[in-house]
C-alpha cells in the first residue's frame, strides 16, 4: 500500500503500551501476547525477529 | 521540504510560520485567501479522505473548515507542493489558552469525535492538538485538514500523548482541583506532561474517573519506557494491536470528557450582568447609543473588550461581521459562552484575555502563536465599563492606554466613568488618596482628542458616566 513512515509526531513509547491497556480486555490480550512473545524469546524459544516482520 | 527562508519575498504570499511541524502539510497565505501546500504523501492521504464520504459529512455538519483542491496547483514558488487546497478563513484566530474550560471541552469532543469517525473509513489524524480548532462564534471549527491521513494498520494512536497534555490534564486539573488551564497551556506549547499532571494530583485523586489510567499508571510506563530501543509500534502491531482497540480508548475518552464539569463561583453568577451601578434606563440609553453608532455601518470585525455578559457584543453583533468578546474573568467568558452556545447563531467569539497582561508571542522564533492584534486588529472597539479598572486597578496611565487603543487603528466607542462614579470610588478607596492625579474628564478628553477624531460625546443622566464615538486621527 504505502512504505511505513513515522509520522512528524512522536506517539511516545509508554503512550502506546498505555493504550493497548486501555483499550480494555481485547487490548490486554495483545499486551499479554507482545510480552509472551518476548519471554519466549528470552528463553530462546523463538526467533527475536520473528515478532517484528516487515 | 520546508520554504527557504532566504526565498525573496513575493507580493502578497506569506508562509504561515507556525505551520511547519508537518512537512506533508502547510499553510501559506496569498491576497488574504488560506493556501496548503500538499506533498506528494500529503495529496495521497487527502484523496483518501476526499474519496471517502466523510469529508463532505464533516463540513456539510460545519465540524470541519470547507476545503477544495485548486485545479491550477501553483503555491506561486513559495513552497514546493503536489497539490494546493484552498481553505475557508475563520474570522478570528485564537489558541486554547484564551479559552474558558467550556471551549477546551467542547473542542476535545470534537477531536474526539473525529478520531472515531475517521476510523470508521480506515482514516486516522495525525495529531490531536487543540490549536487545529477554531471558532465560528460559539461552535468549534476543525480547521487542519492535512492532520487527516490513512490508517495505518497495527499502529496505535499517535496523538493520545498529545491528546492527554493539551485537551484532558487541562481539563482534568480544572475540574478536579479548580486550577484554571490557561497559564499552563499559555507555558507551554506542548502543554502538561504526564509526570507533571500527576504531580500535581493526590492520592485521592487517583479514585477519580480518569485519574488512574491516563495519568497515573500513563506516567509510569513514560518513565519505564524512557529509554528503551524496542519498536513497540511493531511489536504491538505483530501481537495483534487493532483499530478497535484505538476506537475503545477514543470512546472510553468520550465518555470521561463529557463527564468532566466545572462551573463559575456562585459569586460569579450573581455578579454577572449585575455589576454595573446605574440605573436600567441609563443602561438602555447605553445600549441606544451603542445599537446607534455601531449600526452605523457594517463592521468585519468588532473587539469588545471587558465584554462582561456580552450585551453590547450582541448589539454590535448585529451590524458586524464578527465580534471578538474579550474578557479577563474566565468565569464570565464561562458563563457567557454557554449562553452563545445555547442560542446558537450570534458570530460572537467569547475569550478570556487580560488586557494589561494580553497574549504573548510564542513558540519557535517567537512567530508560532502570534499576539492577539497581530491576528486581525478590530474595525471598531467597545470598551464600555473597562477604563477605570485599566487606570486605576491596573495602574496603567490613561495616555498609555487612549495610545495604545489608537495604535490599534480601531474606531472607538469608549465610556469615561469620572472619578465621582460610584464604582470608580470603589476602586479608589483601595488607593492612598491622590494615587490617580490623572484620572479627570479633562486628561481623558485631551488624551482623547489628540488622537482620536470625537464624532459624538453623550454624558449619561447620572452625569457621571460619559460615552464618546471617536475614530481615529491620521
Amino acid at each position: 500500500m504505502f512504505s511505513p513512515q513515522l509520522g512528524y509526531l512522536d506517539p511516545g513509547t509508554g503512550s502506546m503500551v498505555l493504550q493497548a491497556i486501555a483499550g480494555g480486555a481485547a487490548a490486554i490480550a495483545v499486551v499479554g501476547k507482545m510480552y509472551w512473545r518476548r519471554l519466549l524469546s528470552f528463553l530462546r524459544i523463538r526467533k527475536p525477529d520473528e515478532s517484528v516482520r516487515s | 521540504m520546508s520554504a527557504k527562508p532566504d526565498a525573496p519575498p513575493i507580493e502578497g504570499v506569506s508562509v504561515e510560520p507556525g505551520s511547519f511541524r508537518d512537512p506533508d502539510s502547510r499553510v501559506f497565505y496569498s491576497d488574504g485567501r488560506v493556501l496548503r501546500a500538499l506533498s506528494e504523501q500529503g495529496l495521497a492521504d487527502w484523496r483518501a479522505l476526499a474519496s471517502s464520504p466523510l469529508l463532505s459529512e464533516l463540513i456539510d455538519e460545519g465540524k470541519l473548515v470547507s476545503t477544495r483542491l485548486l485545479d491550477d496547483a501553483d503555491p506561486a514558488g513559495v513552497l514546493p507542493a503536489a497539490a494546493v487546497l484552498e481553505h475557508e478563513v475563520v474570522p478570528f484566530v485564537s489558541y486554547p489558552y484564551e479559552w474558558c474550560f467550556g471551549m477546551l471541552r467542547q473542542a476535545a469532543l470534537l477531536q474526539l469525535e473525529l478520531v472515531r469517525r475517521a476510523l470508521e473509513h480506515d482514516l486516522m489524524l495525525k495529531d490531536a492538538t487543540p490549536y487545529n480548532v477554531q471558532w465560528r462564534g460559539p461552535q468549534p471549527v476543525f480547521v487542519d485538514v492535512g492532520s487527516f491521513e490513512r490508517l495505518r494498520p497495527g499502529e496505535p494512536w499517535a496523538g493520545y500523548r498529545q491528546f492527554c497534555m493539551l485537551f484532558l490534564y487541562p481539563l482534568l486539573l480544572q475540574a478536579y482541583k479548580g486550577m484554571p488551564f490557561q497559564p499552563w497551556l499559555r507555558g507551554r506549547i506542548e502543554g502538561v506532561s504526564p509526570a507533571e499532571c500527576r504531580g500535581l494530583l493526590s492520592g485521592r485523586d487517583l479514585f477519580r474517573r480518569g485519574v488512574a489510567t491516563h495519568v497515573a499508571l500513563h506516567s509510569r510506563l513514560e518513565r519505564r519506557y524512557a529509554n528503551t530501543s524496542r519498536d513497540l509500534k511493531r511489536e504491538l502491531g505483530s501481537a495483534g494491536f487493532k483499530k478497535e482497540l484505538i476506537l475503545a480508548n477514543v470512546r472510553r475518552l468520550e465518555r470521561l470528557v463529557r463527564r468532566l464539569r466545572w462551573d463559575p463561583p456562585p459569586s460569579a453568577w450573581s455578579e454577572y450582568s449585575a455589576t454595573t451601578s446605574y440605573s436600567e434606563a441609563e443602561a438602555q440609553r447605553k445600549t441606544e447609543f451603542v445599537r446607534e453608532v455601531a449600526g452605523s455601518r457594517r463592521w468585519d470585525l468588532v473587539w469588545d473588550l471587558g465584554c462582561n455578559d456580552g450585551r453590547y457584543s450582541r448589539i454590535a453583533a448585529e451590524t458586524a461581521r464578527s465580534v471578538v468578546a474579550l474578557d479577563g474573568d474566565a468565569s464570565v467568558v464561562e458563563m457567557l459562552f454557554r449562553e452563545l452556545r445555547d442560542e446558537g447563531g450570534a458570530p460572537i467569539l467569547p475569550l478570556v484575555a487580560d488586557l494589561v497582561d494580553p497574549s504573548p508571542a510564542l513558540g519557535w522564533r517567537g512567530l508560532e502563536r502570534r499576539t492577539l492584534a497581530e491576528r486581525g486588529a478590530p474595525e471598531l472597539t467597545l470598551c464600555l465599563a473597562l477604563v477605570h479598572h485599566v487606570v486605576i486597578s491596573a495602574n496603567v496611565p490613561l495616555v498609555e492606554l487612549v495610545g495604545w487603543l489608537r495604535a490599534l487603528g480601531t474606531t472607538l466607542v469608549v465610556e469615561f466613568p469620572t472619578p465621582d462614579d460610584p464604582m470608580v470610588q470603589r476602586l479608589l478607596v483601595r488607593k492612598r488618596e491622590g494615587d490617580h492625579p490623572d484620572y479627570t474628564r479633562n486628561d481623558f478628553e485631551r488624551a482623547l482628542g489628540e488622537r482620536f477624531q470625537v464624532e459624538r460625546t453623550e454624558p449619561l443622566s447620572s452625569g457621571t458616566r460619559i460615552l464618546y464615538f471617536a475614530r481615529p486621527k491620521d
